[in-house]
């Protein structure tokens, strides 16, 4: 005999987890499985490896890698600068780290406008003060190099925070014990440092390689159309500037990019869950 | 954009020597960072017509055409995001913590799944299936949802994918405050005493958890204020997508508004990781 | 290959105001096992990471034979150490961590995975070489450890407190082994801990330090019967403090009888602490008595008594269990100091802040 308080509590934990599964069921696998549905329509597939949509995969992946590698380098140096200091200076860096990580899109693109756009603040300063206009040189922030540097602002925090505790976990013991037993600082390295670290920064450099490849806003508010990217023909599609027999063309785009970032991720967490086993 | 928030670092106990590399990088790092920053809010108070500074382009924000209207829309869509994502992770969390263990690799999985979908996939995915609102399901209880999510005064589909994007941080946060609060534990000790299933969750887990909870809460209302994908692509005018709006008929007042939101969101997140803080105590000898 | 004695003379080592090392003399002989032993802070690692080139002395002079070592760098001094925790590299497998010596000494292949093998086997680990540190338990690491320390054929072995992070039972089984293999291959030995069991189960001399210099260097007899200082004795075992008078003719006067003080006393005439060993004093029930049995604890061979005495101070007195047979708490009891010289502190001075474990 069932009582009503009875199935109310085998209910209850369910009736608990619905929502959760309600909401990522309209908001996330509907959402995938509509744009699969989409993509695989007519010609999208086909139609979204012409030369244009290359063009914008191959600068998206060339971007995002030039990123990891950069963003991975100084996100190492600076975490290794900072945790050789002291405690304040550790605390502070790493909090700012969390919150920078966190900052992108919009507010990142028009701060870097202000600051070296064409009416920026320091491209007048140096013009003024020196003579040398950014406009002139080979650089500029509405190309790759400048989507590059904004990039960065938010991906070097994001590395920091990554990096930190595997560097923690480096224990005094080991560079010791190296050197007790007749090693030189390049041996250390080589044969217990190295192959250490490397996993989790190769780690580190997959995760920024992901968040540069589905950057969108930042990229947007900086270059709108100029730079081809995967993200903005996405949103170009989207926005229906392509033509009517290859609708779906921006479903395609996107299912391959969730397919590279997915496979990306997979690698991350994978050499992520090694690492755990042996730094702490 | 993908966004991880780890768990925090404790200092170790030996100190590593500083040394020139560490100064020049430090100080490299700082003029990248802090140099921009500087310029966006001198770029702000310039004052180009009589030179000198000036704080017109804060102070006309509340007046500027559209602000009110966007601003008003981001804020609601945050305060309705937040609750959601609270009420649907958490109860989900210590459900599964507690009663229903097996569902854990799929909460768990499906939680790690935004990660994965870069936003402008996942938006142009809901652009695909709000279409089917007045197509393929016109009539159906599900498509005339859908339909009237679309309410550009106040869009329900944002605050449902915008709690999807959350979920991954408010997902660690929360899993993280679990396992050190040790809620399995508390569990079977309130109960040993006699408490109802609603009183064990109410008195005991959710003040234990508050740090956590409010970590969620913080990490979304930031997400929420920052997000320009999803509202651009729907065309909804929330902050952000409006800030593009006018970015080019005035880009001073833009860069303040941006620059305002900015520090603001900043704000948020530093009282996030500060509330995070535990005690950091690892003596090695 | 004969062993070597260490010399470490006058050595003084300051963290800014903290004087970590101050005129440390320590003489390991050829072959030795010299424990350091001593509450925390007392310097005995400091002293450890200067022998093995950590840390450099501010002043004195390291010499391992007649090499005077003290600049030369940690990586030449051909010593081996075993740290307390976490120092097998977790990437290598155990046979490669105990061949990493050899492997930068360019030893060839071959040889080191014959050497690595052997030392595996000399530790009782023959079987784990190809586990990775994870996967051993605390023991079984610093076996390994130790195997790796032994593994290039050290001067000098040095242990820092190697067993204080396993457990009890480990601890026993693995610290009779370092003792067994240390022997065997005769090797100078530096062995720090906090553990007085240890120290003075396995070393041959065992060097009490204080406050950055050694109070006592001494064999463990030596060391437990006559200490050099109050503080050596009672850091070293047990010892009761009972109030006693001092007088100008060597004569201090303690439970109602005279007793000569012994050498190491350090106490001007007047009011003073005289300290004596549990098993020193005597016990007689008696209904007159001016004592009352507290607490009786039965230790096998020995009984242990908890005593309040007439003045309210609680003594410890150990019997041999047939004499406490029939003392119960409640029991009122006289006391008194065994025949025999006594130690005798200053009043004020106050009991080591550590209690031994």
């Amino acid at each position: 005999m069932r009582s009503l308080a009875d199935r109310a509590r085998r209910c209850g934990p369910w009736l608990a987890v619905a929502p959760f599964l309600i909401v990522m069921a309209v908001g996330l696998v509907l959402p995938v499985v509509a744009l699969a549905a989409g993509a695989f329509e007519g010609d999208s597939i086909k139609s979204s490896f012409s030369s244009g949509y290359r063009t914008a995969f191959w600068g998206s992946v060339k971007l995002s890698f030039v990123c990891a590698v950069l963003g991975a380098v100084a996100g190492v140096l600076v975490a290794r600068a900072v945790l050789s200091g002291g405690a304040l200076l550790r605390r502070l860096v790493l909090t700012a780290s969390g919150v920078l990580a966190n900052f992108g899109g919009v507010p990142l693109a028009f701060m870097f406008i202000a600051t070296i756009g064409n009416a920026g603040v320091v491209t007048s300063l140096l013009r003024d003060w020196t003579g040398f206009d950014l406009g002139d040189s080979p650089f500029s922030l509405y190309q790759f190099g400048g989507l590059a540097v904004v990039y960065l602002y938010f991906l070097v925090p994001l590395m920091v925070i990554v990096i930190a505790p595997a560097l923690d976990g480096v224990r005094a013991e080991w560079s010791e014990a190296a050197q007790n037993l007749g090693a030189t600082r390049a041996q250390y390295w080589r044969h217990v440092g190295g192959p250490l670290l490397a996993p989790p920064v190769a780690a580190g450099a997959l995760l920024l390689f992901c968040g540069s490849l589905s950057a969108f806003a930042t990229a947007q508010a900086m270059v709108g159309g100029t730079v081809p990217l995967v993200t903005l023909q996405i949103a170009n599609a989207l926005s229906g500037n392509v033509s009517p027999d290859n609708a779906g063309v921006g479903a395609a785009l996107a299912i391959e990019m969730i397919v590279l970032v997915a496979v990306v991720m997979a690698a991350y967490w994978t050499i992520e869950r090694r690492t755990a086993r042996w730094l702490r | 954009m993908t966004a991880v928030l780890t768990r925090p670092v404790e200092a170790p106990a030996v100190h590593r020597r500083k040394n020139a590399t560490s100064i020049v990088v430090l100080i490299v790092a700082g003029v990248y960072f802090l140099v921009p920053l500087a310029a966006a809010i001198w770029f702000t108070v310039q004052d180009k017509v009589h030179g000198g500074v000036t704080g017109e382009y804060y102070t006309s924000i509340p007046r500027a055409e559209g602000f009110a209207g966007a601003l008003r829309r981001s804020l609601s869509l945050a305060v309705l995001s937040v609750l959601g994502v609270l009420l649907v992770t958490v109860p989900a969390m210590l459900a599964v913590t507690l009663r229903l263990p097996r569902l854990r690799p799929l909460v768990e999985g499906l939680s790690l799944l935004p990660l994965v979908i870069p936003p402008i996939a996942l938006v142009a995915g809901v652009r695909d299936m709000l279409a089917l609102g007045p197509d393929q399901l016109a009539g159906t209880p599900f498509g005339d949802a859908l339909v009237s999510s679309q309410d550009p005064e106040l869009p329900i589909i944002l605050v449902v994918v915008y709690i999807v994007l959350a979920t991954p941080f408010a997902y660690r946060s929360l899993d993280a405050g679990i396992r050190a609060v040790d809620a399995r534990t508390l569990v079977d000790a309130a109960r040993g005493l006699g408490s109802s299933w609603f009183d064990v969750v109410w008195r005991v887990l959710l003040p234990n958890l508050r740090g956590a909870v409010l970590g969620a809460a913080f990490l979304t209302l930031g997400l929420v204020l920052g997000e320009y994908t999803i509202a651009g692509i729907l065309l909804f005018e929330t902050l952000p997508t409006w800030l593009v709006k006018i970015s080019g008929a005035n880009g001073q007042l833009s860069v303040s508004v941006s620059t305002a939101s900015l520090l603001f969101t900043w704000l948020l997140l530093l009282v996030v990781s500060l509330a995070d803080r535990r005690p950091t105590s690892r003596s090695e000898r | 290959m004969s062993a070597l004695g260490v010399r470490m003379l006058g050595i003084r080592r300051s963290f800014g105001a903290v004087h970590a090392l101050d005129g440390l003399d320590l003489v390991i002989e050829p072959g030795e096992l010299v424990a350091l032993l001593g509450p925390s802070g007392c310097g005995k690692t400091t002293a450890l990471r200067v022998l093995a080139g950590f840390e450099t002395a501010d002043a004195g002079t390291v010499r391992v034979g007649d090499r005077d070592i003290t600049g030369l760098a940690p990586n030449k001094r051909d010593m081996g150490m075993v740290f307390q925790a976490f120092s097998l590299f977790p990437n290598l497998t155990a046979a490669d961590n105990v061949a990493f010596g050899l492997r930068v000494r360019g030893v060839d292949g071959a040889a080191r995975r014959k050497r690595a093998a052997d030392l595996l086997e000399l530790v009782g680990l023959g079987q784990a070489g190809r586990r990775y540190p994870h996967q051993l338990s605390g023991g079984q690491q610093q076996r390994v450890a130790l195997a790796r320390a032994l593994a290039i054929e050290p001067r000098v072995l040095l242990l820092d407190e190697p067993l204080s992070a396993l457990d009890a039972q480990v601890r026993v089984q693995l610290r009779d082994e370092i003792r067994r293999i240390q022997q065997r291959l005769g090797i100078t030995t530096l062995f720090v801990t906090h553990d007085q069991g240890e120290a003075l189960s396995v070393a041959d001399r065992v060097g009490v330090m204080r406050a950055g210099s050694l109070e006592q260097l001494a064999d463990p007899d030596t060391l437990y019967h006559r200490p050099a200082t109050p503080f050596v004795g009672e850091f070293v075992g047990t010892m009761n403090r009972l109030p006693g008078v001092l007088g100008a003719d060597g004569m201090v006067r303690v439970l109602g009888a005279d007793r000569r003080v012994a050498e190491g006393s350090d106490a001007a005439p007047g009011d003073v602490v005289v300290l004596v060993r549990p098993e020193a004093m005597t016990l007689t029930a008696s209904d007159g008595g001016t004592a009352l049995v507290v607490v009786r604890t039965f230790h096998g061979a020995l009984t242990r008594l908890s005593v309040r005495l007439g003045d309210g101070d609680e003594a410890l007195v150990d019997l041999p269990s047939p004499a406490a047979a029939g003392i119960r708490p409640g029991d009122t009891v006289t006391v008194g100091v065994g025949e025999g010289s006594v130690l005798v502190a200053a009043a004020d001075a106050a009991a080591p802040a550590l209690r031994p474990v």
